[in-house]
């Protein structure tokens, strides 16, 4: 198992190796075509030897910005463009697991080259959340300290990393023990081999993703690079100075890291047990120095590299790692010495590192010239090709209100945005401090809020949100994501996914695409991720049958690096004990408020702070508005809307001398005439007498069966006997059933389809007792 | 010479006389008017029974709105109609087009009915109350909106219409008085609750009034001699006392303006060079063709056996009230008939009495009992007429030779 170890550690220092501080790198993100950007300033291990942790200075694509603010460039941004991110609250510290591979770049201020380089990146300005700026060349030349005294576990990349250990891999283990000893196999050739193979399959199954990763980190020039130097080192070394090989492997394999505990193993083979701090102190000498002399060895590697060398170097990779049959040919013969097989060891060693597998890293090496130019180019980030709409600018100007009455219209107007709101202090205090803390605690958590239509929800919120939002602008607040989904505003549950994404990134995609980018943007430990909070209107369209949008949407915030918050917004205040299932309500959890419908008087608050002191109304007047709608529904924008007609009413009376100029008492009663009053009674007294009689023929006809509903036939019976009584001349049959069509397209009565002629049962659509009202005050 | 026909006037002006017209069209027009002018937000429902002028209101609103030069260049329009933008995705895509929306997205084939949905809304999302144009929905037929899914459209409408987005006025336009109920409690909190009810309550007088100016040639006619006797032919065919009384019948029946005309072009329809006039016997004929009753007149078509299973069938009406019947019991109930006239004559076979059920079936005038299966044999499928007795009677009456025997069957109590 200490081999075991040893190999796992050597595999996972790999990825490392090509990184230094100051350099530029990709950093794994949730989107696999757009990885981060930042650049190396520190590398260290954390306090138990787990992980390895670089701290890194932040750079944001052009596609990370958020969409509205890229306005504020002013000019196209250059989709190689990056910027220098200035933001204190983010996280700077990242696994080094998730380092992909470097890249270049270049921050002159020398206009954008066209070159089609598509791995070099531009730092021009800096984004600090806000505005853009122009980089502090002091900042962007930060020290890359070397740093093996100042950190304290410094840069020594060691210990196997999380995702390695728990499951070693029994064949490359054998392997190794077998390259590295020689002649101490274990078992024959053609077993490991089936091993092996046997042990890729389950392992390229259960590793996908870190495979991939490395995959990716061989894939990389950088990678090429470093590979190439270290064979050409070696080469030469082995032929002449052999002493001085094995120091330069060391060198090489430092960053790798895999010098020190090997060439113990080397002295040693069955020492199983070595206490592993002693090691460390060692390794930790060794390295920092080997890491200086790495340091120069690269920059003059830097210096002399070239494209050509690059391309030489990937047949002998491939011939390195082409087959396991070479490598056991080697073992099998006995006269290769023990220095040429250990070297080969290591070759083998340093290849296959660079993924899980040989299998794997043979043909991402076949691949690898097929692969730079589709891996690279879903980098750029994509031209919004959604142009986006407008509705056509008007010609004239719009006229300012010029009375009293007209200004006090616009500002009833419900969609005119009040400065503050009234009535829902308490409200707005417990939704700003739930969102506040969790913003300041960088956690996540749900909120539900319910209330019947026209009670401030949404305002409320958006009014929290312009009050963090400014929290935020001072400073006094970390700064936040604030996004907004309204499940009327969507033609199917899962489009929630793809607006979430759009709002978020601006990227498009298909639900399900989205949903699975989502899921892995919130559950990933994503560096740099400023809190999101979302607002959730009309929560209960989002119902799906399996509930699994619901789900998603109250899952994320728990989840431990997803920072987010939801507020959701519906109508019901039980809705979560009504419609969710039980996994959903309990995600959800019990953070709720319900918003009260309106009293009277706080309706009247309402329209006095939005007048503002203006003299449009009489106290009265305004009294007897919001006790009405109160008694009736509460709702805050019928309230608004019946004031507003009003104005229109007073307006329009204006010319008779007796009035104040004030919206009074009778304008308002008007107003509330017009939209509370049933325009049924009036409908009945305006239909034609045919009409007339026909109801009241119907409405007989229910009385003499004891029933709600009749034929036609029946009605028309009825019908005919009244027309006789009323002394007027009986209809036939189709007249008849014209003048009941006539009262069903109103919906005075309810009918059947038409078709059925006489047959169709009517029923009446108002009560008898309206109709008997209606015909006697004839 | 063929003189112009008169006819040809016979379209309806709005405003010039009908009562309510006059202060209901002021509101619009100035909602309207404040909508394109000021960029305030507005949502109105104009309700009232088929053919009381509700599309004409508008437009006529809309006429005059065209006319005032600030309005002209600073309005567009939409027209949707709830039968032909049968769901939202269809009523996007036009509202799209005819915002010329879809130029913006060039030669990109326009996507899924989400995209299009977050499109329009981004489009008027965009707009603001000083500088973008306002936008006028006419959503006629407006009660078939609130049956598409989940009333996304309405909701959109009414909710931009409610926040500081594109200044839009949402003008619905039905003929149900219920319309508010069949709004979802959001849709309807959104919605402004401004109805205008459009209900003619004019009364006979006026109602020969406008027969009198619907009829009558304007002084701008080129023939000033023709529109002279015209005229005097109109005004004493509305004096006349037999035009009156039929005139009355239909008033009574609707004051449904669309069946005014149908009656008065009939009667234009008979206007010849020979003829310059319109007699008071044109009308008559007239109101006979508009009153007549389609399915009576389908019986004189039948054969004499298909009269005789309706009348036997109208027995079977008599005797158990209403209930079906099938063919068995028909054709039993017109062999008694044969049997107590011990007459040959209409002694036919059993398929050929099929034969004429199944016509009467085609011609609809007896109906299967809803939810009887077809497993049933046809002889005993459950029936049911769908004519009244009056109508039966009326058409033995007209019928032509009919036989004497028959009739005094028909009209006899029971078979």
């Amino acid at each position: 198992s200490q081999r075991v170890g040893e190999w796992l550690r050597s595999q996972h220092c790999k990825m490392v190796k090509d990184v230094t501080l100051g350099q530029h790198i990709l950093i794994e993100g949730y989107d696999e075509d757009n990885p981060y950007v930042a650049k190396v300033t520190r590398l260290y291990g954390d306090e138990n030897g787990q992980q390895m942790k670089a701290v890194v200075q932040w750079f944001m694509r052009v596609s990370e910005l958020p969409v509205n603010k890229l306005k504020l460039l002013g000019r196209e941004p250059h989709p190689q463009e990056i910027f220098y991110y200035e933001c204190r609250n983010c996280d700077n510290e990242v696994n080094v697991e998730s380092i992909l591979r470097p890249v270049k770049h270049l921050d002159s201020n020398d206009p954008f080259p066209d070159s089609s380089d598509k791995d070099t990146l531009y730092v021009k300005l800096s984004w600090d959340s806000k505005v853009f700026g122009v980089v502090n060349s002091t900042v962007m030349e930060s020290p890359a300290e070397p740093a093996p005294a100042s950190s304290p576990p410094s840069s020594t990349p060691r210990g196997p990393s999380r995702r390695v250990l728990p499951t070693p891999d029994h064949a490359i283990m054998q392997k190794a023990s077998l390259g590295e000893v020689g002649c101490s196999s274990v078992g024959t050739p053609a077993n490991v081999e089936a091993e092996s193979l046997h042990s890729a399959t389950k392992l390229s199954a259960s590793k996908c993703l870190s495979a991939k990763r490395r995959n990716a980190t061989a894939r990389t020039p950088g990678v090429r690079k470093r590979l190439e130097l270290s064979s050409e080192c070696s080469h030469k070394d082995f032929k002449m100075q052999p002493l001085c090989r094995t120091r330069e492997q060391q060198g090489f394999l430092y960053i790798s890291n895999t010098k020190s505990p090997e060439v113990e193993n080397e002295k040693s083979p069955m020492v199983t047990e070595t206490p592993r701090s002693s090691k460390r102190k060692s390794a930790m000498v060794v390295s920092s120095r080997i890491k200086k002399q790495l340091n120069l060895l690269e920059n003059d590697q830097d210096l002399n590299s070239s494209g050509e060398e690059e391309d030489e170097f990937v047949p002998s990779k491939n011939d390195l790692l082409s087959s396991s049959e070479e490598e056991g040919q080697d073992e099998d013969g006995p006269n290769i010495d023990d220095q040429v097989s250990a070297k080969k060891f290591r070759y083998v060693a340093t290849g296959s590192g660079n993924s899980r597998s040989k299998r794997k890293s043979y043909s991402s090496a076949r691949t690898q010239r097929r692969t730079p130019a589709k891996k690279i180019s879903p980098g750029t980030p994509k031209t919004p090709r959604h142009a986006t709409p407008s509705i056509p600018i008007r010609s004239l100007q719009t006229q300012q209100p010029a009375n009293i009455l007209e200004e006090a219209r616009a500002r009833l107007h419900v969609s005119s945005v009040p400065e503050s709101l009234p009535c829902r202090e308490q409200e707005f205090q417990d939704i700003y401090s739930f969102v506040e803390s969790k913003i300041i605690d960088n956690t996540g958590g749900c909120m539900y809020i319910s209330g019947v239509p026209g009670t401030g929800k949404t305002a409320t919120v958006h009014e929290v949100i312009r009050c963090l939002q400014h929290a935020a602008d001072m400073d006094e607040i970390p700064s936040f994501h604030f996004i907004e989904i309204n499940g009327m505003k969507m033609t199917d549950p899962h489009q929630a996914y793809v607006q979430i994404l759009q709002k978020l990134t601006g990227q498009k995609a298909t639900p399900d695409h989205a949903a699975v980018l989502l899921e892995k943007r919130f559950s990933n430990l994503a560096p740099r991720k400023e809190t999101i909070v979302m607002l959730v209107d009309e929560l209960d369209l989002l119902w799906t049958r399996k509930q699994n949008v619901m789900y998603n949407l109250f899952d994320w915030p728990t989840r431990r690096h997803a920072r987010l918050v939801v507020l959701t917004i519906a109508n019901t205040m039980d809705l979560p004990e009504r419609i969710m299932i039980n996994r959903v309500a309990s995600r959800l959890g019990l953070t709720r408020m319900s918003f009260q419908p309106y009293s009277f008087k706080q309706l009247q608050e309402i329209i006095m702070s939005r007048l503002n002191k203006l003299k449009a109304f009489e106290e009265d007047a305004l009294q007897l508005v919001s006790r009405k709608v109160a008694a009736l529904s509460g709702d805050a924008r019928r309230c608004l809307d019946i004031c507003r007609r009003a104005t229109e009413i007073c307006e329009h009376s204006a010319a008779d001398p007796s009035s104040t100029g004030l919206v009074g008492m009778s304008h308002v009663m008007e107003a509330l005439n017009e939209m509370f009053s049933s325009a049924y009674i009036t409908a009945i007294r305006c239909a034609s007498t045919q009409e007339q009689l026909f109801l009241r023929a119907a409405i007989a006809e229910f009385r003499r069966l004891g029933l709600e509903e009749a034929t036609f036939q029946q009605v028309f019976v009825q019908h005919q006997a009244l027309c006789r009584i009323e002394g007027l001349r009986p209809i036939g049959v189709s007249e008849g059933l014209a003048v009941c069509q006539r009262l069903g397209a109103c919906r005075l009565l309810l009918l059947e389809p038409s078709h059925l002629g006489v047959l169709q049962h009517i029923r009446l659509n108002v009560s008898q007792d309206d109709i008997f009202y209606a015909l006697k005050a004839d | 010479i063929i003189k112009s026909r008169p006819g040809a006037r016979c379209e309806f002006q709005w405003p010039s006389s009908v009562a309510p017209g006059h202060c209901v069209c002021r509101h619009l027009l100035e909602l309207l008017r404040r909508t394109a002018i000021h960029g305030e937000s507005n949502s109105v429902l104009i309700v009232g029974p088929r053919g009381a002028g509700k599309t004409m209101l508008l437009q006529c609103v809309l006429r005059d709105l065209q006319k005032e030069e600030k309005v002209q260049k600073n309005l567009l329009q939409v027209h949707l109609s709830g039968l032909l933008q049968t769901d939202d995705r269809t009523a996007l895509k036009e509202i799209t087009r005819q915002l010329h929306l879809e130029n913006v997205v060039g030669d990109k084939v326009f996507g899924s009915f989400a995209e299009n949905l977050a499109f329009l809304l981004e489009a008027l999302k965009k707009g603001n109350r000083s500088s973008s144009c306002p936008v006028l929905f006419v959503l006629d037929e407006f009660d078939l909106f609130a049956h598409h899914k989940n009333q996304t459209l309405l909701y959109n409408l009414f909710d931009v219409s409610q926040s500081a987005q594109a200044p839009i006025a949402v003008v619905g336009v039905t003929c149900r008085l219920d319309v508010l109920e069949l709004l979802e409690k959001r849709v309807k909190s959104r919605f402004s609750h401004r109805q205008i009810h459009l209900l003619s309550s004019l009364n006979f007088t006026q109602y020969l009034e406008r027969v009198w100016t619907q009829l009558s040639l304007p002084d701008s006619f080129p023939d000033k001699k023709f529109a002279q006797e015209w005229n005097a032919g109109v005004k004493t065919l509305c004096e006349d006392k037999s035009v009156e009384e039929v005139l009355q019948r239909h008033f009574n029946s609707s004051k449904d303006f669309r069946s005014l005309h149908m009656l008065l072009m009939l009667c234009l329809s008979r206007v010849s060079v020979a003829k310059p006039t319109i007699k008071p016997a044109d009308l008559l004929e007239a109101s006979r063709m508009c009153f007549a009753d389609a399915t009576a007149n389908m019986l004189h078509g039948l054969s004499i056996l298909e009269l005789c299973l309706v009348i036997a069938i109208k027995h079977l009406n008599d005797v158990y009230e209403g209930e079906p019947f099938n063919l068995q019991m028909v054709h039993n109930e017109f062999k008694k008939f044969l049997h107590r006239k011990s007459n040959s004559m209409y002694n036919f076979e059993q398929p050929v009495v099929m034969k004429a059920f199944e016509h009467l079936q085609q011609l609809e005038l007896i109906r299967p009992v809803d939810g009887s299966s077809a497993k049933v044999q046809r002889e005993y499928q459950l029936m049911r007429l769908t004519l009244d007795h009056s109508q039966i009677m009326d058409a033995l009456q007209k019928y032509p030779q009919c036989p004497t025997d028959v009739k005094q069957w028909a009209m006899s109590a029971f078979g």
